[in-house]
């Protein structure tokens, strides 16, 4: 898949059509792996908490007859087994619905996944206080409830049943199935999966789904994730930490609408763990999306929806917004003054004051003159239009005799902005060339960096050396608090992309997202961080990250309908873990 | 009696100077209060039926009054804002930051269904640390009228109030999901309060509740420092503001 999963348009597949579709799976799933048999010619009673009774009976020929509240269902099926495991999958014929069910043959306590299609749930995208946005959810999307249980053998419901757990958040797998899948996926949270599809897609890119994670015993897990937002195909697995070994199943609908119904086993390398910052005692057993006063509805989960509620900006349209306004460092009318991003910034600095330089870029790129003799005040001068232009500007002394600066250029069209580290001591330069608009929205930002170097009387220039895009921080994880109000942890999960995750209350990491990003080696542990927060809110974040005093200090270049805004932002970092992910990626023999 | 006037009782207090002020004012309604309850032990004193039955009357409305406010803090601390709703009169208002919200299924619905509901406001939360309230401050006051058809108290509180980030970042967006991307802090002071008992079927309701801030700290449970805030009080009346007050007090 070339295309960018964020950037696909996936069909709007009708509840009919799916329904069409799914009678492709009258024989049940399919499987690389041989099926076991574990289950054949038995009949047992599924008990389950708050759920449904499932009295099944197994033939020898992956068929089996189900009793759900007394209506007899008979459907193919398909069983893999792992230790003491047994894992079962199955459709209802005619219905839209069917089951993944996890037995543990030593302890007969049961996890029941319902899964259905076109489930008509609707959901909200509007904001606090803004309009309800009502809208429903797409057809094929798979929707899924878990239930605990227990096979009934006449013991009565069990004490401890499995559970909602906290204990595979923060680690990461890599996943190779029987079929050649392969996967990174990165468990960074309660309630989402940071995966990245090594063969699937071509580009390397780290995706964010919803998930939920069971704990059926200290080795073992059942995990889940559905691709909300994307294709909504829905991936099933229990998994054996000690022999890193899944067996699990796939269902849905993928980008060529075709159905994937299969079962797999799956092999893994466990690539990393990062700290857990919630309290000790806190164990995870209730799923976030059931912590309110109210029982959850059946299907609740926690998804991250955002282009549900970003506005589509022409070029033109977002242009004028621009001449309205242009507000630069929360100064100006319609300036956004919210500083919940900006508590625990770097301090502004007088580097530059006092200075002229050239910055000359490579390949033809920009050249510009800079006079500088005021803290917050520049004057520049782009050599191809050989006009001095006035600008404000704010400056950090990211690292010794470091120059990290930002000023929009004005009158440009598109709004443009740039975002310079200047190096006073290795003569180098590397610029973040900004503009509003994408292919795809005009509200939404383009980047590109450019290296070069910096001209000064006194300073020597290299002919070689330049500041270089990096994988040196790929793995990584930083918590990053904003302010004593606003936390995110950043994951760069690939060379191309990272997720965000924010935290709950008690700091357990939940809502997660995830953007294309580049990063750039400035010198030994400084690095420029560049993401544009594509089909979510058009958002570019360009920050310097300083990890020898984990710090991070830049700037965010957003536009929407009320302008366009440049603003500075920083944060406190937490180094919290790395993942070994970076030999993953790359170019591949693929075939042909 | 009136023990209070709202726009003393909501005064935002940012220092020991408005403390004191505070307890100036507390001082003098106390005193009218007990004055109020002396009257009822003198009538006591001569020992007649009469007087017997007022006073088990008084201290059964005593009973019935605190095991309200009781229910009032239990269900705002667990979010049950239908429950908080119920125990007022159909005309009582609330006086909260500055502003006056007025009716039980207009102004005060309004109150805790969306402004409370949306900053995580209401629940209990220890004293933010430096910031406990002086002794007097926290004398619970209570007394019912001779007629036990109205009552007024002073109860202290320590609560978490909370005010929705507006913000366009993801982050806020996201935080949103789980139910905060809320700038929460810390609140201590007293509810001044009057009750009325309903006519009807006899059981007490809240007729005015005005939350009196004291103090107000950058705080959060196991945080080890706080901090002094200023808060902003509503500006904006309702429907300007969609979860505004009804009146600026």
């Amino acid at each position: 898949m070339k295309t960018p999963m964020h950037r696909f348009k996936y069909t709007k597949l009708t509840s009919d059509q799916i329904g069409q579709k799914l009678a492709a799976a009258a024989n049940g799933p399919t499987s690389v792996s041989a099926f076991t048999k574990a289950l054949d010619g038995k009949s047992l009673k599924i008990v389950t908490q708050d759920g449904p009774t499932l009295e099944y009976s197994f033939g020898n020929d992956k068929k089996l007859t189900l009793s759900e509240d007394g209506k007899q269902i008979a459907a193919s099926y398909g069983e893999l087994t792992l230790n003491n495991i047994v894992f079962f999958s199955h459709l209802i014929p005619g219905e839209q619905k069917g089951y993944n069910v996890f037995i543990d043959q030593k302890t007969d306590l049961v996890t029941v996944f319902e899964v259905w299609l076109s489930s008509g749930i609707k959901a909200n995208a509007g904001g606090p206080g803004a309009p309800v946005q009502e809208y429903t959810l797409d057809d094929r999307e798979v929707q899924r409830q878990i239930y605990f249980g227990y096979v009934d053998k006449g013991q009565g419901m069990p004490a401890n049943l499995h559970s909602y757990t906290n204990r595979v958040a923060g680690k990461g797998l890599h996943w190779k199935q029987d079929n050649g899948i392969e996967t990174l996926e990165y468990y960074a949270s309660v309630a989402n999966t940071n995966f990245v599809e090594l063969t699937r897609h071509i580009d390397d890119l780290s995706y964010v789904s919803t998930s939920d994670y069971v704990l059926a015993d200290d080795r073992t897990f059942i995990y889940n994730r559905t691709e909300c937002e994307f294709s909504g195909i829905h991936t099933c697995f229990v998994m054996d930490l000690y022999n890193v070994k899944q067996v699990g199943v796939r269902f849905g609908f993928n980008d060529k609408d075709e159905l994937e119904y299969y079962m797999f086993r799956g092999d893994g390398t466990i690539t990393g763990q990062l700290a857990y910052l919630e309290p000790f005692d806190e164990h995870g057993k209730k799923p976030m999306w059931a912590t309110g006063n109210t029982p959850p509805a059946k299907g609740a989960r926690y998804s991250y929806r955002p282009v549900r509620s970003f506005p589509h900006l022409t070029d033109e349209e977002m242009h004028a917004a621009a001449e309205q306004n242009t507000s630069t460092f929360a100064t100006g009318e319609g300036a956004n003054t919210d500083i919940s991003g900006t508590g625990n910034n770097m301090p502004f600095s007088d580097i530059l004051v006092g200075k002229t330089f050239t910055l000359r870029f490579d390949n033809g790129g920009p050249v510009r003159d800079y006079r500088i003799s005021d803290k917050f005040k520049l004057e520049f001068r782009d050599q191809r239009d050989n006009v001095w232009h006035t600008a404000d500007y704010r400056a950090y002394e990211g690292d010794d005799n470091l120059a990290w600066f930002s000023h929009v250029i004005p009158n440009s069209k598109p709004r443009a902005s740039v975002q310079v580290a200047v190096d006073f001591s290795n003569g180098l330069a590397t610029s973040i060339e900004s503009h509003m608009g994408t292919a795809y929205y005009g509200n939404e930002t383009t980047y590109r960096p450019v290296f070069g170097v910096v001209e000064m009387e006194g300073l020597e220039t290299p002919l070689y050396v330049r500041h270089t895009l990096t994988d040196e921080l790929v793995g990584h994880a930083f918590s990053w608090s904003y302010s004593d109000q606003v936390t995110s942890m950043h994951l760069y999960s690939s060379p191309h992309s990272m997720s965000w995750t924010i935290f709950t209350g008690n700091q357990t990491m939940g809502a997660q997202w995830c953007s294309p990003c580049i990063y750039v080696k400035v010198r030994p542990g400084v690095y420029l961080f560049c993401q544009n927060e594509e089909a979510c809110n058009g958002a570019q974040m360009i920050e310097l990250l300083n990890t020898k005093i984990s710090h991070d200090c830049g700037f965010s270049f957003t536009g929407g309908p009320r302008g366009v805004n440049l603003r500075v932002v920083g944060a406190i970092g937490r180094h919290i873990g790395k993942f070994d992910t970076l030999g993953y990626y790359g170019p591949k023999q693929r075939e042909a | 009696m009136k023990l209070f006037s709202a726009r003393e009782s909501t005064q935002v207090d940012n220092g020991a100077n408005k403390r004191r002020s505070f307890l100036k004012q507390l001082g003098l309604g106390v005193s009218a209060a007990v004055g109020s309850a002396t009257t009822l032990v003198k009538a006591d004193s001569h020992g007649s039926n009469d007087s017997l039955s007022l006073k088990l009357a008084t201290l059964e409305a005593e009973k019935a009054l605190r095991s309200l406010h009781q229910q009032y803090e239990q269900a705002l601390d667990q979010g049950q804002l239908d429950a908080v709703i119920a125990l007022f009169a159909d005309d009582a208002k609330v006086i909260f930051n500055g502003g006056e919200f007025r009716g039980r299924e207009q102004g005060i619905s309004r109150l805790y269904h969306q402004h409370f509901a949306a900053s995580n406001s209401g629940k209990r939360m220890e004293v933010a640390p430096g910031f406990a309230l002086a002794s007097a401050q926290q004398q619970e006051q209570l007394n019912v009228a001779t007629d036990l058809l109205s009552a007024q108290a002073v109860f202290p509180y320590s609560i978490q109030v909370g005010k929705s980030i507006e913000s366009a970042t993801s982050l806020a967006a996201m935080a949103r999901l789980h139910g905060e991307g809320v700038h929460m802090w810390w609140e201590g002071g007293v509810y001044e309060l009057h009750y009325v008992k309903d006519a009807k079927d006899g059981t007490w309701r809240i007729k005015q509740l005005a939350y009196n801030t004291l103090a107000r700290a950058d705080y959060r449970t196991g945080r080890s420092y706080a901090k002094t805030i200023t808060v902003p009080a509503f500006a904006t009346r309702f429907p300007e503001d969609s979860r505004g007050p009804d009146a600026l007090v």
